[in-house]
């Protein structure tokens, strides 16, 4: 995300006052930038983030750059199996899911029982296992965020994306679910939408943020979310 | 400096540049001091690290409040098979925000940490294994590590000391239970994330069967801290028993949530009414989670005289967990409260122990049924006595974590639930 | 250098009773040592130990927890509780958790009667459990093979998953999902079909989760007789049980040995039984007077077969089968010697592999389909045909003296089998074309119906017991033919 976009994030410590920071300077952004998509150092090939908004399910596993990072991730394990969840995040990235069919290539690539791939994928929950909505909204409603309104938001999220818990709006933009605690008790009601967290977040900045990502969506197909 | 308030009674020793882009990079970092402790670290024995950590007496922050150079000890002191260290970076306990912030703000710090300690334990390989969720924070930090990396500071003869020490950034995916450092192991190995039995310990076979050593993010970073300007120095701070700083994150119904750093053995209310402005609407206080959700509530009367150390919190009943606290007002729901953070226990819970896979789920349906109006006084009695029954009796203490908040709710706010019950009434629903 | 070999021990004291063990035992083994039985449903002797099911929880004094006694260490001094206040209040709140979700559905499971979970509630259960809440429902799921999933019956001890990693080593089975809504499962479609083994699931699984679709509802676990015996499928000789009831059996179940088989067995043995209940048996002595058939009983008829020995010339052929007895293929050897020795060979079936089974190695369904090979070997029989199991006849079937045949069901002959002999003498179970020839048919009892004992590949020499009635005046072998020799000639 830019600063150029209208939408202004209210959960930024700008706003408390205290510090004068851009969004971008709180995100990171400013000292990422753009990462390699061939994965830079090898330390960090595996740290992508895996929750983006373009996929392409039917991409091979893996080819390009994407085929020099799962080189680059097995060469900072002991063994093939360790590699199982950065591989997982890496074909997620590619594909947006992980289907049966997904498990099956990457056990073959690993060398791993397909069962035992699957036994896996299931454990986490950030695999999807089907499809989902171009963006993943996923509203924190635990103990912190339940004080501050998550529930609210919640609500609000599904009432402006028309849609219900779990399920991907009818426009095939989002998916709303309910998620554990991001970790970001400090900033309620805390929203994971795709890669990024969106903070502070209350039922009247709902609307706002769904019309700021819906204009995210078809310029260049792509959006925010890496 | 806390973030996003701070406040001037703060000791900012690890939270010193939140806020400060600059201090993110390379550069920045080594224009604050950075990486004079890792060299310094460098010269000195691994046996002298670990003095100098035990002196300091820095307890590990991610709950337990084990020593951390206690713990280190524990590693064999010869290398004869590969030595690991396991960042844990997968803050996932409600009420917890520090590490993300740490790691965001000052991923360097980190680093740094994160080499001190390994060159401490003998380990060839660190692996940081962060929260899934985390995608930003572990940009930011996987960028430092390139950074790092190319200017010397890790991988072989780092600072020219001669060691060789490699750092990965390796990525969770969802699950609350890797936080648990058998389960990180797990995790880490490339399996489900279940927590593994003890004996064997970590250090004698932990990650790919062997010896390692798993440390919090906020351990870690105090870590470069204390070699830089000693043992002693840290324990100016704190407690006896608790030494040093240790960051509060404080979150709900106060009116500047947020990270704060303050000595251990700080005052809960002063925490509360003072450092964060107070309860929000003018509301009266009822309860706090001191430390995170999976230690039991303190009432309001508790409160007052609380100081946030390890020996305090227990004192006024509770414990200090990973000083995560949840404060909640007069208008507070508690049993919908407490419902949610069982439904999240049970959410998380890898399914291996009976106790915890069965008994968190029969929790959930029966808070479910006395939030409905359809609860009876028995199901208190049952509550209780079941998570009794999860409390002590499985691999890991998840399952005791969903025993803590329900028995100490009905203990401390059996109204409550008897309003619930017995006439249906929910607090704050008028 | 003395001999002693012991190894060292550790003596602990368990409800009292002290118990010696040798070092690196667990606690749950010193308790079977001293004769009571700690619940427990993760721990198999068979397989690693996760200790998850937290049944076997005991009190061990100075600990402060109940400690997992399948993963605990046995120690010297340890003194250990299982009958404790403690203990036992621990593992009935345990068994409540297990029936919060079970449909308690024993009226209609497979497994009741043979149920651990059944057992242990009725012990040392609740006398009611207390839950409330609408059950989960997972329903039911093929695995493939023979095995069939009740997902709501599991208690998740994942037996069957380390047994198929770390036994047959064909990871097929996985926990798929987390906390309470984890559940066994196949990937996807591809499921046991594809092991050889998957049927220990079905032994190990201590409740009706795994069942077997060919027992599927033929018999309660209650009426069933178990016997002692051996496998008649190959050349391994895994230890069974032939599970009988109204003198059929209804399915095999293997019987541990740690040098044969450990708890194991091959898929193709345990359902290799259906040739047990043939039908179509001998079960009259019969002889040819005359150019008829008579039926007079055993005594006239041997006593018949007596006076047509006396006469006969021309030598002896005997054929053999190797899925019949050492002491009836004994007699055989006995009696063709006593006639002045003859040839006698066997037939017998042979795959074109082995099986092994990894995790155990000694086991594997061996290449030879029938049990009594090496005891058919020791007695000097000689193997002649293919590797089907037929033809190499050619010598016997033209044979004009005397023909024996024990066993043997002569399949792949014709009426023309014997036709030439002098004497044709057929020891059968089933009744067979080949043996229309025949001047005697004289029906015997398999394995499954008579005592005796059986040489595996190794050389073990392994009894059964007779676990089914014969039918008609069927009886062993070996009786009927010792009869002959001890008679005058």
């Amino acid at each position: 995300m830019t600063d150029g976009v209208p939408f202004k994030n209210p959960g930024w410590a700008g706003n408390t006052g205290e510090y004068e920071l851009t969004e971008a300077q709180v995100r990171g952004h400013d000292y990422v930038g753009t990462r390699p998509r061939d994965g830079g150092h090898p330390a960090g090939a595996g740290s992508y983030p895996y929750m983006l908004v373009e996929r392409h399910p039917d991409a091979p596993l893996f080819e390009g750059p994407y085929l020099e990072r799962f080189n680059k991730i097995k060469t900072r394990y002991p063994d093939l199996r360790a590699t199982l969840l950065p591989t997982l995040n890496l074909a997620q990235e590619v594909r947006g899911h992980v289907s049966p069919q997904t498990m099956d290539e990457v056990a073959s690539l690993l060398e791993l029982p397909p069962a035992y791939v699957r036994g896996v994928a299931t454990f986490y929950t950030m695999y999807n296992k089907q499809p989902i909505g171009r963006f993943l909204v996923q509203v924190c409603t635990n103990i912190s965020c339940n004080l501050c309104g998550a529930e609210e938001v919640l609500k609000a999220f599904l009432v402006y994306a028309d849609t219900e818990l779990g399920e991907t709006s009818q426009d095939g933009n989002f998916t709303v679910i309910e998620a554990e605690c991001l970790a970001a008790c400090g900033f309620a009601t805390c929203v994971q939408i795709n890669s990024a967290y969106y903070e502070n977040l209350t039922a009247k900045g709902v609307p706002e943020l769904l019309e700021h990502l819906k204009s995210q969506v078809g310029a260049d197909g792509e959006g925010e979310g890496g | 400096m806390g973030y996003p308030y701070s406040h001037d009674s703060e000791v900012p020793i690890l939270t010193k540049h939140f806020g400060e882009p600059e201090a993110r990079t390379l550069a920045g970092w080594k224009a604050r001091g950075g990486y004079v402790a890792l060299e310094k670290a460098l010269a000195m024995s691994p046996a002298d690290v670990i003095e100098e950590v035990k002196a300091s007496g820095l307890r590990g922050r991610g709950g337990a409040g084990f020593p951390a150079g206690i713990k280190w000890s524990f590693m064999p002191s010869e290398r004869e098979k590969p030595h690991y260290l396991c960042c844990n970076a997968d803050e996932a306990e409600p009420g917890t925000f520090k590490d993300r912030e740490l790691i965001r703000w000052t991923p360097h710090q980190l680093i740094e940490g994160c080499l001190i300690a390994a060159h401490a334990i003998q380990a060839e390989h660190v692996y940081v294994y962060c929260r899934g969720e985390f995608f930003e924070a572990t940009q930011v930090f996987a960028r430092a590590v390139e950074e790092a990396y190319e200017a010397g500071i890790i991988g072989a003869d780092l600072m020219g000391s001669g060691h060789t020490i490699d750092l990965t950034v390796h990525v969770g995916a969802g699950a609350y239970i890797c936080g648990e450092e058998t389960g990180l192991m797990n995790s880490l190995e490339g399996r489900r994330g279940e927590p593994r039995i003890k004996p064997p310990f970590p250090a004698a076979a932990g990650v790919f069967g062997m010896p390692t050593t798993v440390n919090n993010v906020e351990t870690l970073c105090a870590v470069p801290h204390i070699l830089a300007n000693g043992g002693e120095w840290y324990r100016q701070w704190g407690t006896e028993k608790s030494p040093g700083t240790k960051i509060f994150c404080v979150s709900g119904h106060v009116r500047r949530p947020g990270n704060y750093e303050f000595p251990l053995g700080f005052p809960l209310s002063e925490l509360i009414h003072d450092v964060c402005g107070g309860i929000r609407d003018d509301n009266a206080l009822k309860a706090v989670i001191p430390g995170g959700s999976s230690v039991p509530f303190l009432s309001e009367a508790e409160c007052r005289d609380c100081m946030l150390d390890y020996e305090g919190v227990v004192e006024a009943g509770s414990m200090l967990g990973c000083a995560s606290v949840i404060v909640m007002d007069e208008k507070t729901d508690i049993v919908h409260q407490v419902r949610r953070m069982a439904e999240f226990y049970a959410h998380e819970s890898c399914g291996q122990c009976t106790p915890c896979r069965e008994g968190s789920d029969w929790v959930v349906k029966i808070l479910r049924r006395i939030e409905d109006g359809r609860g009876t006084e028995e199901d208190l009695d049952t509550l209780m006595e079941i998570t009794r029954q999860m409390t002590g009796t499985t691999i890991c203490v998840l399952s005791d974590s969903v025993a803590a908040p329900v028995q100490s709710s009905i203990e401390k706010f059996r109204d409550e639930y008897l309003a619930l019950i017995r006439r249906g009434e929910r607090v704050g629903a008028a | 250098m003395s001999d002693n070999t012991t190894t060292e021990t550790v003596t602990l004291t368990v409800d009292g009773q002290d118990v010696t063990v040798p070092k690196g035992t667990t606690i749950l083994q010193a308790i079977d040592q001293v004769g009571t039985e700690i619940p427990h449903y993760c721990y198999h002797a068979g397989l690693s130990a996760p200790a998850m099911c937290r049944l076997c929880l005991v009190e061990v004094e100075g600990a402060p927890k109940l400690l997992p006694s399948c993963v605990t260490q046995a120690t010297d001094g340890q003194v250990v509780h299982t009958e404790s206040e403690n203990a036992v209040g621990m593992r009935r709140g345990v068994l409540e958790f297990y029936l919060v979700n079970h449909p308690l559905d024993c009226p209609v499971c497979d497994q009741s009667g043979e149920c651990k979970l059944q057992d242990y509630v009725f012990t040392e259960g609740r006398e009611r459990g207390r839950s409330r809440e609408p059950k989960r429902i997972f329903g039911r799921d093929d695995f493939g093979g023979d095995v069939l999933f009740y997902g709501d019956r599991c208690v998740m001890c994942t037996r069957c998953v380390r047994f198929m990693e770390e036994i047959e080593q064909k990871p097929l089975l996985t926990i798929v999902d987390r906390g309470t809504r984890s559940i066994i499962d196949t990937f996807f479609e591809r499921g046991l079909e594809e092991a050889e083994w998957g049927g220990n699931v079905v032994d190990i699984c201590p409740v009706g989760a795994l069942v077997s679709k060919d027992f599927l509802h033929k018999a309660r676990a209650w009426d069933l007789k178990h016997t002692p015996s051996v496998c008649g499928s190959c050349s391994q000789g895994c230890n069974i049980d032939l599970h009988t009831r109204d003198n059929l059996v209804h399915r095999i179940k293997p019987r541990f040995n740690a040098d044969v088989n450990g708890h194991w067995m091959c898929d193709y043995g345990r359902g290799n039984y259906e040739w047990l209940n043939r039908s179509d048996r001998v079960e009259e002595p019969t002889f040819v007077d005359d150019g008829r058939a008579v039926q007079l009983g055993w005594d006239a008829t041997l006593e018949a077969l007596e006076q047509r020995l006396a006469g006969v010339t021309g030598g002896v052929k005997a054929v053999v089968s190797a899925s019949w007895s050492n002491e009836d293929l004994g007699a055989v050897a006995k009696f063709v010697e006593s006639l002045g020795g003859g040839e006698i060979v066997f037939r017998s079936a042979r795959a074109e592999d082995e099986s092994p089974l990894k995790g155990f190695p000694s086991l594997a369904r061996r290449r030879d389909l029938v049990p009594n090979i090496k005891g058919a070997e020791l007695l000097g029989m000689t193997r002649v045909g293919g590797d089907e199991g037929r033809g190499g006849l050619e010598g016997v079937a033209d044979h004009d003296g005397l023909i024996v045949v024990l066993g043997d069901d002569l399949a792949d002959q014709d009426e023309s089998f014997g036709s030439k002999a002098s004497l044709f003498v057929y020891l059968g179970a089933h009744t067979s074309v080949g043996a229309s020839a025949a001047h005697f048919t004289l029906p015997v009892s398999t394995f499954a119906e008579q005592k005796g004992t059986f040489t595996n590949h190794e050389g073990i020499v392994q009894e059964f017991l007779p676990a089914l009635e014969a039918p008609g005046s069927a009886r062993p072998a070996s009786y009927v033919i010792s009869s002959l020799v001890g008679a005058p000639a």
